[in-house]
């Protein structure tokens, strides 16, 4: 049935803040990596001491420029930066370094997979800008705490334009974001330690209708969760004040996610004037075609077109592509192995099936794993030529595997007697038995119960403890029972 | 002690035995005690100068090779440098009791060629001002007429040079807050290029304005500290990677040379200029004539343009760097607030002056939404022509000669009845640090009052060398 909610449509823009993993912060050599005991990661530069200058750390812009090329953003050659003024408690210069007005990327598009099928959410920008420290409210009823170790780490804003229409989408694209940052090493990408934020900026209007309604933007959410349990609370406010002849004021919103309503935090009268002007102690970032082409041609292989050669050169299925790019160690691992043994369908069902959950299993790095990639190989081409039953293969060679990696598959089958036997007398043996212990299924079968072949395969398979080669077993039975 | 006004003549009284560093060291003691009054100084490291002289000592007699270029040089820094484990405090209350954890890489690089810094002078408040009236320590006194002011805001330098208490005196000029007190105290100051010095260790005013600027009796102490601050620093993206020349090798002006040397009609007849200033730069042109060189007048149709866009842009620069004094991780705190914004409010408040708070206001108002192209946006375009037309005419010409200001030392307590019109005295200095360009301030004379007259050179960027060695030529043309 159809509600007042159905006529409407949402529209939503994000802005996602990308901590990024440089060693030390973005305007001096402070380390930038997250934890340490509280003020612990300051020098008189973070802490905004009297005389102290910035200096850019040149480690941020190529990871900006990493992901510009990556969304297919037009890079600037001339690059500023910009003063955003406000005074906050964990804001130790009474500004912030970031770029207003010369962004190091422009436009480009991320692919998202939604309910409606693929599509490209555009970027309207992305620039960069130094984080605050963090104010920490809770500890005691009279006092803030301020921790600003986390003050200057540098951020990359990625704005993307009104693309998205549904919590859904915003997850899918948050996903795909957080795939590329980790994919391009620019980012942890670890929402749970603030290393990806996103406001998200939320409007209704009636289906069909080609403007857009006055948005409300909710700061600071911090998991995909919330930010979808956000935007349905929103946007059932936004339209039941719609709906109850209301207008929606442009906002600033806070979401509380133990209640999972949003609160105002200030209206557009009383937003704050940033006093914007060209920060005068960093000159402009001049960025050469030679420098973009090079930062270019050492981008690694991006998710989207690994699933494009997994799917397309290596036939294999949307899932088993989805899954095999969906971290980068994985994919790699996963095309070392395939360069060594083209059948690929069967390398993708042992990444998939066996060496990503040992991995999960046990938190190790996928370079971690013990089995060198030249015995996984050979262990794949056993179940290939035959020589394992697939099902023993991985229940028991694989086990022992891990266990003594440096031993080889075939060495390890021949101990658990599994290789499989093509012997023409060893199966005849098996295949007789089996018929002679089951005369009326015989004679079902010959009355056209084909199904029962498979009875037989499982009975033979039993009596040779997995080592009856199935083809030649298969083609045997056949003949012995049409007589 | 007047004889010893270089440090090549300091360095050679060690060598022959005459004098010793603790004996140095004793005497501008004596001096900085005997002229208290004129109150340029608010802290005199007394006790760790002497040390260090000691150990200068011990030093040289050890091995007279080891000891640094700026052995025997005797420096006083303006209460806006940071030197480490001592007080700065930009003459501010906000900043009380703050003790810097580093030092300015300029300080830094003068200590390691074993100069010593024997006290932090007076200023206005954060630079903010043109009489060193507006400090917290108080105003500092002219000691050619104690009834004026010294000029500002590096007037504690100015004074602290004037008075022999020390050989150089490191002051910041923004907007001539080193070239326009040497002139009001009769001394020589140096305001080289910006990004010749780094800037990092210098409590910022207007970022892209500031230069650290030296105050002297001699050229040569200038070039000699000059040489040795300048030049990269990783610490400072502003700054220039440019090598340093050798200035003091380059001192010596080629008396064969003939100089072209502009100098501006609205300048000389500004309705503001006291008339023995004019005629006794008219005297110094035709002087300079007389050698052979050449002097002309050009057209510099911006001069009134420049005081109005250098408050818009110094002003909402400096809205913007005082910020980060705000009573949350240093400095002053007010006692009375209860929470975060007051805490904002009252320590601000009760922190800076009235001059500061006044600059503070009007840079946030210029760079306030819907005012932002009015004011700002335009004054940097002021900027820019005025940068512009200063290339032109230095492309044709080698220096562009002005007074230092319209007028000698004013008497004290006049200028803070009209802050406009001390910001207008600032009319011939601001010039050089709209365009970034090298300026010196030299004395020519002395007014009917007996207050000192100076001149002012101007020069293409890093244009330092040259600009000593003319300096030097004129002081013995002046002879």
């Amino acid at each position: 049935m159809s509600t007042i909610y159905d006529q409407y449509e949402t529209v939503i823009g994000l802005e996602i803040h990308i901590q990024l993993n440089t060693n030390s912060k973005a305007f001096c050599g402070d380390d930038a990596h997250f934890g340490g005991a509280p003020n612990t990661h300051v020098s008189a530069i973070s802490l905004g001491h009297p005389g102290t200058l910035p200096r850019l750390n040149a480690q941020q812009i190529k990871s900006a420029i990493k992901l510009g090329l990556a969304l297919g953003s037009e890079i600037n050659s001339v690059n500023t930066f910009d003063r955003k003024n406000y005074f906050y408690a964990d804001l130790p210069k009474g500004y912030q370094i970031t770029q207003d007005n010369q962004p190091f990327c422009r436009g480009g598009s991320v692919m998202v997979k939604t309910i409606n099928g693929e599509r490209a959410i555009r970027t309207h920008h992305i620039h960069m800008e130094e984080d605050a420290g963090k104010s920490i409210h809770d500890l005691d009823p009279n006092h803030s705490f301020i921790d600003l170790n986390r003050a200057g780490v540098p951020l990359l804003e990625i704005v993307t334009e009104p693309d998205l229409r549904s919590g859904e989408e915003v997850e899918a694209y948050m996903l795909a974001m957080r795939q590329l940052v980790r994919y391009l090493d620019i980012s942890d990408g670890n929402m749970d330690e603030g290393s990806m934020r996103c406001d998200v900026n939320i409007s209704v209007r009636k289906k069909g209708e080609t403007t857009f309604g006055e948005r409300c933007e909710v700061k600071n959410v911090n998991s995909m969760r919330f930010a979808k349990r956000a935007i349905q609370y929103e946007v059932k406010r936004q339209i039941d004040l719609i709906e109850s002849g209301g207008k929606v004021r442009q906002q600033t919103l806070n979401f509380d996610p133990e209640t999972g309503v949003t609160s105002p935090l200030r209206d557009k009268e009383d937003a704050h004037d940033y006093r914007y002007f060209p920060e005068p102690d960093l000159p402009p970032v001049h960025l050469s075609n030679e420098q973009i082409e090079l930062w270019k041609s050492e981008l690694p292989a991006l998710p989207k077109e690994l699933y494009a050669k997994f799917t397309k050169e290596h036939q294999l299925s949307d899932y088993d592509a989805t899954i095999l790019t969906e971290e980068r160690p994985v994919a790699v691992f996963y095309q070392k192995l395939a360069e060594l043994n083209g059948n690929y369908k069967a390398v993708a069902n042992l990444m998939i099936n066996k060496i990503r959950p040992y991995i999960q299993e046990q938190k190790i790095h996928i370079q971690e794993f013990p089995v060198p990639v030249n015995s996984l190989s050979d262990f794949i081409q056993l179940i290939v030529d035959g020589k394992v039953a697939s099902a023993m293969a991985y229940q028991r060679i694989f086990p022992k595997l891990i266990e003594t990696p440096n031993e080889t598959p075939l060495s390890i089958a021949e101990q658990l007697h599994l290789i499989q036997s093509a012997d023409e007398d060893f199966l005849m043996t098996l295949v007789k038995e089996v018929i002679e212990k089951n005369p009326q299924k015989v004679a079902a079968y010959q009355k056209g119960k084909k199904g029962l072949i498979g009875f037989f395969m499982g009975e033979i398979m039993r009596a040779s403890k997995g080592k009856a080669d199935p083809k030649a077993t298969n083609q045997l039975l056949g003949e012995l029972l049409r007589k | 002690m007047s004889k010893n006004t270089t440090l090549q003549q300091i360095q050679s009284a060690i060598q022959s035995g005459d004098l010793t560093c603790v004996e140095l060291v004793n005497t501008y003691l004596a001096q900085i005690q005997k002229t208290s009054d004129l109150n340029a100084y608010v802290e005199v490291f007394e006790e760790e100068a002497i040390a260090k002289a000691k150990a200068l000592d011990t030093k040289y007699k050890n091995d007279p090779t080891s000891v640094g270029k700026l052995f025997g040089m005797v420096v006083s820094i303006k209460d806006v440098l940071c030197y480490k484990d001592h007080q700065v405090t930009g003459a501010s209350k906000i900043l009380e009791d703050f003790t810097s954890l580093y030092s300015a890489t300029a300080i830094e690089r003068i200590v390691n060629e074993d100069a010593i810094i024997i006290g932090r002078v007076n200023c206005d408040q954060f630079g903010m001002g043109s009489t060193n009236e507006n400090s917290v320590y108080g105003v500092t006194k002219n000691g050619i007429d104690p009834t004026k002011v010294p000029g500002g805001s590096s007037g504690g330098s100015a004074v602290s040079v004037q008075m022999d208490t020390c050989l150089v005196s490191l002051g910041t000029d923004t907007g001539g807050s080193v070239r326009q007190p040497a002139g009001f105290c009769g001394v020589i100051g140096l305001k080289p290029t910006y990004g010749r010095i780094s800037r990092y260790g210098l409590l910022a005013y207007a970022s892209s304005f500031d230069q650290i600027g030296i105050i002297s009796k001699s050229v040569e102490n200038i070039a000699t500290i000059l040489e040795v601050m300048a030049g990269a620093d990783e610490f400072d993206s502003t700054v220039s990677s440019k090598l340093v020349p050798n200035y003091i090798q380059e001192l010596d002006f080629d008396t064969n040379k003939k100089v072209k040397i502009a100098y501006f009609d609205t300048a000389l007849n500004h309705p503001s200029i006291d008339p023995e200033i004019k005629d006794q730069t008219t005297q110094l042109i035709e002087k300079i004539k007389g050698e052979g060189h050449t002097v002309e007048a050009v057209p510099f149709e911006y001069l009134d343009y420049i005081i109005p866009a250098y408050y818009v842009l110094t002003t909402a620069e400096a809205s913007s760097n005082l910020s980060r004094y705000d009573g949350i991780r240093y400095g002053h705190r007010s006692k009375a607030a209860t929470n975060l914004e007051e805490t904002y409010k009252m320590s601000r408040t009760e922190g800076f002056s009235t001059e500061v708070k006044r600059r503070i206001m009007l840079g946030t108002f210029v760079l306030s939404a819907g005012y932002y192209d009015a004011y700002y946006g335009k004054a940097q375009k002021v900027r820019r022509l005025i940068q512009d037309r200063t290339n032109e005419i230095l492309n044709d010409y080698d220096f562009i000669l002005m007074p230092v200001a319209p007028t000698t030392a004013w008497d004290l307590g006049q200028s803070l009845e009209d802050p406009v019109a001390m910001y207008l005295a600032d009319i011939f200095t601001v010039q050089a640090n709209m365009t970034g360009m090298p300026a010196i301030a030299l004395p020519i004379g002395t007014h009917s009052s007996g207050l000192p007259i100076g001149v002012q050179l101007m020069n293409k960027h890093f244009g330092e060398s040259e600009l000593l060695s003319i300096s030097k030529y004129l002081i013995n043309l002046l002879k």
